[in-house]
């Protein structure tokens, strides 16, 4: 089954998040790491693999929010609070504001910094900002301040979901795992 | 121009030929001249520049034998345009600006390829390190002068430019490529 339904997430819908679930996680450990590394060759590699991994969140991203936009997703379950179900909406937002805004910044950070970059050694990323010492280090702290708050959300986004199964004990969680169909 | 060439080949013989002696002395007019030099990281091209270098010139396109090229480049003159980058270069890992400031290349035979193109061999004086490198230039001349333009690679762990860990040519690729173009005019 390919595409969504009221109670069941279709699967491009389940690859998107768990591969994009991966990434990120990978992203943010290499990005703390190429941040606080000294400087040396090891440095210069963890900023490659996190840029070109952060072009590669980028670009799906854009084809994930394509699929939902085509897609909408499973009801929430009845019987949530108006204040979970309001948590939930801005907590997904926030999320894909954030897919979306974390690679730009870092983009805009790399463009202003000035350092050449090949994506993944094979595509040039061109710039989207004029070379700028003062807009590089403004921005990077932009970059990680929105790495805190992506932290701070994807807590609530996984806390939320072990709720659901554990406390709550609804589909929420069990529905986006992979090989589980709920019986229509 | 065979011709040409074979009667000044006689020239000292004949006493009535007037020997070219070693060819015009030339000096390098900077703001028309650049000395650009492209690194590689992570197989990105990544382009530096040396503002400050002087290039003199002995030299007869047509008898280029007894021709003599000297280029001093101001080390410390290096931007290659990220700000941390220049930074880390001026370090004795890198370029060690305190103890090197300056780099020179002596030719020691100059000689045509073919047409237009010609090459000096010699000796480049970088970090302290001696090696023999071969720099193939193109001559143009024009009405009020000369330009020579050409390009060479170089090995950066020849002269120590990258020591200890960055030594590893995976991040920071092992080959540099030097491109000059030197304005010149007859001097005196």
């Amino acid at each position: 089954m390919l595409r969504n339904t009221a109670d069941s997430w279709g699967a491009p819908a389940k690859l998107f998040h768990w591969v994009m679930a991966a990434l990120i996680l990978a992203q943010i450990a290499l990005g703390v790491m190429a941040a606080s590394w000294r400087v040396s060759p090891a440095k210069l590699e963890l900023f490659f693999w996190h840029k070109s991994n952060g072009m590669l969140i980028l670009a799906l991203v854009a084809l994930r929010l394509l699929w939902r936009l085509a897609n909408p997703p499973p009801e929430l379950p009845s019987g949530m609070a108006a204040w979970e179900r309001a948590a939930a909406r801005l907590s997904h937002l926030l999320l894909y504001a954030l897919m979306i805004a974390m690679p730009v910044t870092g983009w805009i950070v790399s463009s202003a910094s000035n350092v050449p970059f090949r994506i993944f050694w094979l595509i040039p990323l061109p710039a989207i900002v004029a070379p700028d010492e003062p807009t590089a280090d403004l921005v990077a702290l932009v970059h990680g301040g929105l790495a805190v708050l992506l932290a701070l959300v994807l807590s609530a986004h996984i806390g939320a979901a072990l709720r659901h199964h554990f406390v709550k004990r609804d589909a929420v969680l069990e529905r986006m795992l992979p090989g589980i169909r709920r019986a229509p | 121009m065979k011709g040409i060439v074979s009667v000044l080949g006689l020239c000292g013989v004949l006493a009535f030929a007037p020997c070219p002696a070693q060819g015009a002395d030339w000096k390098m007019d900077p703001a028309g001249s650049k000395l650009e030099f492209v690194a590689t990281f992570e197989k990105a091209a990544a382009p530096g520049e040396f503002k400050e270098f002087d290039a003199r010139l002995r030299f007869d396109p047509d008898k280029p034998a007894g021709s003599r090229l000297e280029v001093t480049v101001k080390v410390t003159s290096a931007d290659m345009n990220v700000a941390d980058v220049n930074k880390e270069i001026r370090g004795k890992d890198w370029f060690d600006y305190a103890a090197f400031p300056q780099a020179e290349f002596r030719s020691t035979e100059l000689r045509r390829i073919e047409g237009n193109r010609y090459v000096a061999r010699g000796i480049l004086l970088l970090k302290g390190v001696k090696q023999p490198v071969e720099v193939p230039f193109s001559w143009t001349a024009s009405a009020d002068g000369a330009v020579m333009e050409g390009e060479l690679t170089v090995k950066r762990g020849a002269f120590g430019i990258g020591t200890g860990e960055w030594a590893a040519t995976n991040v920071i690729g092992a080959d540099v490529k030097v491109k000059f173009k030197v304005k010149l005019r007859k001097a005196g």
